[in-house]
C-alpha cells in the first residue's frame, strides 16, 4: 500500500492551532493573540472573521470559567470546507449537566429561536458566581445554527469530561438577526 | 461628582468620563472573566450621575473584541444610559465599527433594536 496517498491533502485539513495545558485568563489572552494572527493569514479578510474567532473565544472563556481542574485541551483547525473548535476539559457534574442542557436545548430550537433565546438571555439574565452570562453557547449558536456537539464522559464520581466541537461552513458568511 | 476613570488592562478596556468634553469612552477589548465585576461600578457611576451629565454628552463606545459576558455587561451600561434618554436627555451614542466587520455591527444593531434606542454605527475608530 502506498502510504502517501493515505495522508490527508492539505486543502483537506490544516491543523491552525492545538494547545494542551494549563488555562488561564493570562493564557486565553495569548491563544487570542495568536488565533486573530492565525486566522487573517489562513483564512484572509473576511467580514464574518471575528465571529469565526469568537467562538474559539467563547469556548476559551467557558473552559477557563468551569473547568475543574484547569486545564484545556484545544483544537481550532480546518477540515475540507469547514472551520472546526475542538475543546474539552474537566469540569464538576453540574457544569456538565449544563452544557449538556444548553446544547440539546438549541438543538431543537429554529435559527428564529436561537435569537429569541439569546435575546432573553441578554436582557433578562443575570451573571453567575463564576462570572457568565449564560450566553456563550446561544452567541456561537447565532453563527453556526445547531452545529455544536458536547460530549460528557464521567471520569471520577464528581468529574467529567467535557468535549465541545463547533463546525461552521467557510464557505459562506451568514448574517444573523 | 465623582471622577470615573478606569484604565485599559490586557482583557480590560479604558472607561473614561472626560467632563470637559463631555464625552463618556469606553474603548479597548473586552474579555474579562467576571465582566459582571467588572462593568459594576461603571453601571453605579451612570445610575449615580448619569441624569446630571449635560445635555450634549457623547457616548463612544469602540470595543474591537469581547466576550458574550461583556455583551450583557455593557447592555446594563447601555440600559442606563437609556433611561437617562427617556427622561429627557439628549445624548448621543456613538458605537464604532471597523470596516466591514459583522462582529461589531451586529452586537450594535442588536442593542439598538433591543433597547429601542438610536445608536450611531460609525465607521473607524474614535479620534482620541
Amino acid at each position: 500500500m502506498n502510504m502517501e496517498h493515505m495522508d490527508i491533502p492539505d486543502e483537506l485539513e490544516r491543523n491552525l492551532l492545538e494547545y494542551k495545558g494549563r488555562i488561564s485568563t493570562e493564557v486565553r489572552m495569548q491563544l487570542l493573540d495568536l488565533i486573530k494572527c492565525i486566522a487573517l493569514l489562513n483564512l484572509g479578510p473576511r467580514s464574518d472573521l471575528k465571529q469565526l474567532i469568537g467562538i474559539a473565544l467563547e469556548l476559551l472563556d467557558n473552559a477557563q470559567r468551569h473547568s475543574a481542574r484547569n486545564d484545556v485541551d484545544f483544537r481550532w483547525h480546518i477540515m475540507n470546507d469547514q472551520l472546526v473548535v475542538t475543546i474539552s476539559n474537566i469540569a464538576k457534574r453540574e457544569d456538565a449537566h449544563r452544557l449538556m442542557e444548553a446544547v440539546d436545548a438549541i438543538d431543537r430550537m429554529s435559527p428564529m429561536q436561537i435569537t429569541e433565546a439569546f435575546r432573553q438571555q441578554l436582557a433578562q439574565g443575570g451573571f453567575s458566581e463564576k462570572g457568565g452570562a449564560g450566553l456563550g453557547i446561544l452567541h456561537i449558536a447565532r453563527k453556526v445554527g445547531r452545529n455544536i456537539v458536547a460530549d460528557v464522559e464521567a471520569i471520577e464520581p464528581d468529574e467529567f469530561r467535557c468535549t465541545s466541537t463547533v463546525s461552521t461552513d467557510l464557505g459562506k458568511s451568514r448574517k444573523t438577526a | 461628582m465623582d471622577n470615573l476613570n478606569i484604565p485599559a488592562s490586557h482583557n480590560t478596556p479604558q472607561v473614561v468620563y472626560d467632563p470637559d468634553s463631555a464625552t463618556f469612552s469606553m474603548v479597548g477589548t473586552s474579555i474579562p472573566e467576571n465582566a459582571g465585576a467588572f462593568y459594576g461600578p461603571v453601571v453605579q457611576w451612570l445610575q449615580a450621575h448619569a441624569r446630571d451629565l449635560p445635555d450634549d454628552c457623547t457616548f463612544i463606545f469602540s470595543l474591537p473584541y469581547f466576550n458574550s459576558s461583556s455583551l450583557k455587561a455593557i447592555y446594563t451600561v447601555l440600559l442606563e444610559v437609556k433611561k437617562a434618554i427617556d427622561m429627557g436627555r439628549n445624548f448621543t451614542v456613538n458605537w464604532h465599527v471597523e470596516d466591514q466587520d459583522d462582529f461589531m455591527t451586529e452586537a450594535g444593531e442588536t442593542y439598538q433594536d433591543m433597547l429601542g434606542m438610536t445608536i450611531n454605527l460609525t465607521p473607524g475608530s474614535p479620534m482620541m
